[in-house]
């Protein structure tokens, strides 16, 4: 990249364009030759489902990391990483900020343009605090700030450096209503103003609103681009999952069986969100089941998995066959959608799946460890969760994100829950490894356990539940019975239904 | 000869680190500490060949006894992911809380000594309370309770130093009772082969057991790898930390009791130099300051490179410079060792 370059800011008024764009993580393609045209003035929605290649096409806008091959391009010219990292501008959920730094000092950050003396505000950034709506909080610690005034500072701090792109991934979801449409409003501005505005959401009603355009990334390729009267919520649900159905995978094909009458096994009944994510919810769960829950962010699915799992605060009345669950400790057990929150770095394999168990299980009744029965245990669950390890002594970190996984997932299975609760089954998991999984949790139920575990993908639950249940604003759908979709699309599009009806007029 | 027989005790210390975690590397650092100590004492014998005589031996494990009783209590706090910077003035505390309550006090021995304990017991209890409870951080918390025992040491006192054998005036102690205290670490055999030592192999032992044995080892090193996620497996990881400090503080009684017990006479300072060779002999012996490392034989190694370095440089007296000089160049050179060895693995693995 020449010094030219470097200093240009993006090429005004002339679209960018990703050609043949690929990038591979091992055996993976995370994306097979991407073409994608990018137009000043517009906002361009990006959808996709996880695992699709959406992420990584986002790293390597914002420069984060390098395709393998193709180009990113305008007119004669290419753009490197450099020039992206410092010319396209990511507002996250989580802002990257300084929390320890005024607002006004987040925006000075990185180009002081001083020596020695303590930078100050020029005339334009006062200009900037003021587009911002933020100079009454100029001297606020960012810490101290509101999550959408954070955003609206990431926002500014990218305008302040000149950025000409800008990328919001899923910026909205943990925004109130107001909140969220100002920080639209101020999308639709910087497309205004001429910039290139790309947002990527799991709403679709967001995107249907506010994109011009939206594409579809599946299989690391574009897949489908929506405009104008095609440009439905339907349409992008069905787009979604289209064609993924032929994965191969035989459905679960376990189910609560017809002794609906006998008790359920979970009872939950008037549970309500300490942070009132959700409200007066009802739910019974039988042996054999696995229910999926679906819901965007700050729908209440999500938390409300986390409460069962008492990783979150919730009140009312929860009882697992007839008795209150605090007096069934062991009964349930709970996997983080995060494998840093569930493996142990400094342990091998072996010790990874044991962690949860103790006496009698893996030590006597001195504390002392039992050898052989850890390493029989060990190899067992080794053997039972299909994990590929070179040996039960590897650590932990010698596996693939899919294999560590299935550890993540044995660990908590180890210690013979009667419900598993899982929150995000097979975040960045490969194809192969997420068949065996849906096939782990359909075994569990099939000999007479629960599974319920909270997903974003419509094709997730297809594929793994026998039961969904869709969350919106708090509230839970009635069930929908998985088995009776024969095609994923068909899910999708009833699921929208659902989340589109509630959006629309609130349940009273 | 003599080298031969320091390999022996560090190779038989404790239970072998069978842990199920990360064997492999324990074993690979405890035998890069043993070439060490080997090659130190090469060094040494090359240098004066008095060096390597059983009597200096012997000393070498008479010196390391208190910075290994110190180091195992350590090193659960430090495998538990927290610190305890404590530990020296736990144990001059102890040491002096005896002598008060044993000569001013008239507590029977017997008595004294068990008060003693529970003093180190609630020093650690201390600790692990407001370390967890309070969610203070522990290095906050025990750099606090290092200047609070230490002043505490000096109200006790009244900053006077104590010899069991010589009494302050209107105080007396007993013979049979001074005969016990004293026999806690008396000299057996031809070559004055202290019982400290023994003492500590002792402990070792048990704490290696502890460690590397048990279902509290096994989930301590769980909650000093991923705190987190030991909450989430529903570890009682509070409980763990503060079992890790009472048995840091409960082992720095000891050595505060065996450590008066040898040298017969306490004051009010003791031990607050020990702080950070204690650190550096755990750091040594392969712990993490970040939590989830460390084993009970690379601590005793460490514990023992120290004693061995210190002996060697006070057989060859250089000057008083050159022990600290050494202890700095050991410790730094022993981790970076350590990390450059862990950076050359993963290369080739790759």
């Amino acid at each position: 990249m020449n010094s030219e370059a470097r200093r240009a800011a993006f090429a005004e008024g002339q679209p960018v364009s990703l050609r043949g764009v690929t990038k591979r993580y091992g055996n993976t393609h995370a994306l097979r030759g991407l073409d994608l045209d990018l137009f000043p003035g517009e906002v361009l929605g990006i959808a996709g489902p996880n695992g699709a290649g959406k992420s990584t096409l986002m790293r390597i806008l914002a420069g984060e990391e390098e395709a393998d091959a193709g180009e990113i391009r305008y007119g004669d010219a290419t753009y490197g990483r450099d020039f992206l990292a410092r010319h396209v501008a990511v507002v996250h959920q989580e802002p990257q900020l300084f929390p320890n730094l005024t607002l006004a000092e987040n925006l000075l950050v990185g180009r002081e343009g001083t020596r020695w003396l303590r930078p100050r505000l020029s005339r334009r950034d006062s200009n900037l605090l003021a587009d911002l709506d933020a100079s009454h909080l100029a001297n606020r610690l960012i810490a101290d700030c509101s999550l959408a005034m954070k955003q609206r500072t990431e926002v500014g701090r990218a305008l302040a450096r000149d950025a000409g792109l800008f990328l919001f991934d899923e910026p909205n979801s943990a925004l109130t209503a107001d909140e969220s449409s100002a920080l639209f409003r101020q999308m639709h501005e910087l497309a205004a103003a001429g910039h290139i505005v790309i947002l990527v959401t799991h709403r679709f009603d967001d995107l249907v609103r506010h994109a011009r355009r939206v594409v579809i990334v599946r299989d690391g390729q574009v897949a489908a681009t929506l405009e104008g009267q095609e440009l439905t919520e339907e349409a992008i649900a069905r787009q979604l999952v289209h064609g993924l159905s032929a994965s191969g995978f035989s459905r679960i094909s376990t189910g609560p069986g017809q002794n609906r009458q006998a008790q359920p096994l979970l009872s939950i009944r008037s549970w309500s969100h300490g942070g009132s994510a959700f409200k007066e919810v009802d739910l019974d769960m039988a042996r054999g089941e696995v229910i999926g829950l679906l819901g965007v962010e700050g729908s209440g699915a999500r938390e409300f998995l986390r409460s069962l799992a008492r990783v979150e605060k919730a009140t009312g009345e929860i009882a697992f066959e007839g008795e209150d669950i605090s007096s069934v400790e062991g009964a349930v057990a709970y996997v983080a959608p995060s494998r840093t929150d569930s493996l142990f770095r400094n342990f091998s394999v072996a010790s990874n799946l044991l962690v949860r168990l103790g006496r009698p299980m893996i030590a006597g009744a001195a504390g002392s460890l039992k050898r052989r029965a850890m390493r029989d245990a060990a190899q067992q669950g080794i053997r039972r969760f299909m994990v590929k390890t070179p040996a039960p002594d590897a650590p932990i970190t010698a596996l693939s994100g899919g294999n560590q996984q299935k550890v993540a997932i044995a660990q908590a299975v180890m210690t013979r829950p009667k419900v598993l609760l899982l929150e995000e089954p097979t975040r960045g998991v490969d194809v192969g490894s997420k068949r065996e999984i849906y096939t782990l949790l359909g075994d569990l139920a099939a000999a007479g356990g629960a599974v319920m575990f909270f997903s974003t993908e419509v094709l997730e639950v297809f594929e793994a539940a026998t039961r969904v249940h869709v969350f919106t604003e708090g509230r839970l759908s009635s069930p929908l019975d998985v088995r009776r979709f024969d095609h994923v699309e068909e899910l999708a599009a009833v699921v929208t239904r659902i989340e589109d009806h509630v959006a629309q007029e609130p349940v009273a | 000869m003599n080298t031969g027989k320091s390999v022996d005790v560090s190779a038989s210390l404790a239970a072998p680190p069978r842990s199920v975690k990360g064997s492999l590397s324990a074993i690979v650092r405890a035998g890069g500490l043993l070439g060490a100590i080997i090659i130190v004492a090469i060094i040494f014998d090359l240098l004066n060949p008095a060096f390597l005589t059983i009597d200096i031996g012997i000393s070498v494990l008479r010196s390391m006894c208190s910075v290994a009783i110190l180091g195992l209590g350590l090193t659960l706090v430090i495998v538990s992911g927290e610190i305890d910077l404590s530990v020296g003035a736990c144990y001059g505390l102890a040491s002096n809380a005896l002598a008060v309550m044993w000569i001013i006090g008239g507590l029977p021995i017997y008595l004294a000594l068990l008060g003693t304990l529970i003093v180190g017991a609630l020093v650690g209890l201390f600790n692990g309370l407001l370390t967890t409870w309070a969610r203070i951080p522990s290095f906050i918390v025990t750099l606090g309770s290092y200047n609070l025992l230490y002043g505490l040491s000096l109200f006790i006192t009244s900053a006077t130093t104590f010899n069991p054998a010589y009494p302050p005036e209107g105080h007396t102690v007993a013979p049979g009772q001074l005969n016990f205290f004293v026999s806690l670490t008396q000299q057996l055999g031809a070559h004055q082969f202290s019982a400290e030592i023994f003492w500590m192999l002792g402990i070792a032992a048990v704490v290696g057991f502890a460690l590397h044995g048990s279902l509290f080892g096994f989930r301590l090193y769980a909650v000093g790898g991923n705190a987190t996620a030991a909450r989430l497996a529903r570890l009682p990881v509070d409980r763990l930390k503060t079992i890790a400090f009472i048995a840091s503080g409960v082992l720095a009684a000891i050595a505060g009791i065996l450590d008066f017990s040898f040298v017969q006479t306490t004051q009010p300072d003791i031990g607050l130099s020990q702080t950070f060779p204690v650190f550096a002999a755990v750091v040594i012996g392969g712990a993490s300051l970040s939590g989830g490392k460390g084993s009970i034989i690379g601590t005793m190694g460490g514990a023992f490179l120290l004693a061995e370095l210190q002996t060697g440089i006070a057989v060859l007296s250089p000057g008083p410079y050159a022990q600290q000089i050494f202890l700095g160049v050991v410790t730094i050179g022993a981790v970076g060792l350590d990390i450059l060895a862990s950076r050359i693995r993963t290369w080739r693995g790759k």
